[in-house]
């Protein structure tokens, strides 16, 4: 795929051919600027390539509509540096907001809910406010709300940004826990611990072009 | 559930941003009542012309000395002509006559004026009333005839008046109806602008368009349905203060406005009031979400 944004100089992603296999367990890494925000954005459907293709799911999604993104995006789980919570929402209300607006009712988001807290370590806590909750706890609602639909893909970009190094093994821990289940999982980090830790597939960018590609890979 | 979580949050939506609201109501309230009282002027002026039009005479007085050659040879002339539906002769009494009922609450104009003083006349009525310029340019030449008064034209210039005051209540519905657009388009992007974190989960997360944009729209839509409700509020006012109040005096010159022409005003008012809110809040909302 190559992606050249409007006025940029040099192509975003030049020329880069990625396959990932569902059920694996994937780090893009790279400095700042490399490309690595491209590659998520174009998982989303939210920029498409000038040159190449992006299939998700056996389907070619290059030249989708963007009435049938919604519904796509449906397949896809996201986790964010920030978060990205609803402040005046309880850990509970915010899981099951993500249901509620795709058209699930109240009584599967009763049903459902409980379980993926309970499943991210949240049990007790689903009636707490965001900033009754630590950086971690925030996070793991964040992963709960992403999983909480059962999502082909996890796409998690720096999830452990803002956290510390003990948290951040946490949510690792997490993630590979959701791995396991069968889900795919795409990472964008800049922390070495964790990729040297986690021992995975590594995909290095650097200004566009992957310049590694290792399985069980360290940070480098 | 989906129709009562999109109903809530519209109501929220109105109710946190208040004072935005209000204005939005009542800007769109009187550009409605503005259309809605052209509407019913437009209606007015058509039924009073039919009613006017039917009545109307156009008269033909002719010379005092005229002969009666020359006034059997008018006869003539307007019982074959094809613009003219129907002939009445009046003679100087039957004028004299006409005259003294007309004017019998002024005594001294009635003493002042002698039978014989009256002109003879011819009045007729036209199949097409509006064709008056072409009889009048035909007959004032005729010999022995002395002038031609239509009466339409004296109609036509309270007509003019009243057409006057429905392109002024047009305008200012149309200058109204720009400023409740602009608040329209306002009060979506603050709306949006507060709700920016739940749109941006929503779109994450895969809800459809409709689902994101119905609350905006829907809030819009209301307020233009409720200004809609009060400017028939201001109509039925309307009618009963001034129609039926001040201008009563003047209910033989005006055609009456009935109740059934006030509410019909309503279903225009309101499709127009929430038609204009709906495509200007989705126009605002594609600027604004890029859903």
């Amino acid at each position: 795929m190559t992606k050249t944004y409007p006025k940029a100089s040099r192509p975003s992603l030049d020329n880069v051919s990625v396959s990932i296999d569902k059920g694996e367990f994937v780090f893009f890494i790279g400095p700042s600027g490399s490309g690595k925000s491209t590659i998520v954005k174009m998982l989303l459907h939210e920029v498409v390539p000038n040159k190449g293709r992006v299939v998700v799911n056996g389907k070619d999604v290059t030249s989708m509509r963007s009435w049938k993104r919604p519904h796509f995006r449906r397949s896809i789980g996201c986790v964010f540096q920030d978060f990205r919570l609803l402040p005046n929402r309880t850990a509970y209300e915010n899981v099951a907001f993500a249901l509620e607006v795709i058209g699930k009712t109240k009584a599967v988001a009763r049903r459902v809910v409980p379980e993926v807290l309970e499943l991210v370590g949240l049990g007790g806590k689903e009636h707490r406010y965001p900033h009754e909750l630590s950086g971690g706890e925030q996070q793991r609602v964040a992963v709960a709300r992403a999983f909480v639909n059962r999502p082909l893909i996890l796409l998690a970009d720096e999830p452990t940004g803002n956290l510390d190094p003990d948290t951040s093994i946490e949510i690792m821990r997490l993630l590979d826990r959701i791995n396991r289940t069968g889900t795919t999982v795409v990472m964008v980090t800049h922390d070495s611990n964790i990729v040297n830790q986690m021992r995975r597939r590594v995909i290095e960018i650097e200004s566009g072009r992957i310049v590694r590609d290792q399985a069980r890979g360290v940070y480098g | 559930m989906r129709m009562k979580y999109v109903m809530s949050e519209v109501l929220v939506g109105l109710w946190r941003n208040v004072t935005m609201t209000i204005a939005m109501i009542i800007t769109m309230a009187v550009s409605l009542t503005m259309l809605g009282a052209s509407g019913l002027i437009y209606t007015k002026v058509a039924d009073m012309k039919q009613l006017y039009f039917e009545n109307i005479e156009v008269s033909i007085f002719l010379d005092a000395e005229v002969t009666e050659e020359q006034r059997s040879a008018i006869a003539t002339q307007l019982d074959s002509d094809p613009l003219i539906s129907q002939v009445t002769y009046v003679n100087k009494d039957e004028a004299f006559q006409r005259f003294q009922e007309m004017f019998r609450d002024s005594p001294d104009l009635l003493s002042a004026v002698k039978a014989d003083q009256l002109p003879e006349s011819y009045r007729l009525k036209l199949v097409n009333p509006e064709e008056y310029k072409t009889i009048s340019d035909q007959y004032t030449a005729v010999e022995g005839v002395d002038q031609v008064v239509d009466q339409s034209q004296v109609l036509d210039k309270i007509f003019n008046l009243f057409t006057a005051g429905q392109n002024i209540a047009l305008v200012a519905a149309i200058a109204m109806a720009v400023a409740a657009l602009l608040l329209v388009a306002n009060t979506i992007q603050v709306a949006a602008y507060s709700k920016r974190r739940e749109v941006a989960v929503m779109k994450l997360v895969g809800a459809s368009n409709w689902f994101i944009q119905a609350p905006f729209v829907l809030e819009a839509v209301v307020a233009g349905l409720i200004g809609s409700v009060l400017g028939l509020g201001a109509l039925i006012a309307l009618k009963i203060f001034l129609f039926d109040g001040a201008l009563s005096a003047l209910q033989g010159l005006f055609a009456p406005v009935s109740w059934g022409e006030v509410f019909l005003t309503f279903p225009v008012m309101a499709g127009v009031g929430g038609l204009i809110s709906a495509v200007t809040a989705w126009v605002t909302l594609r600027f604004y979400l890029r859903v």
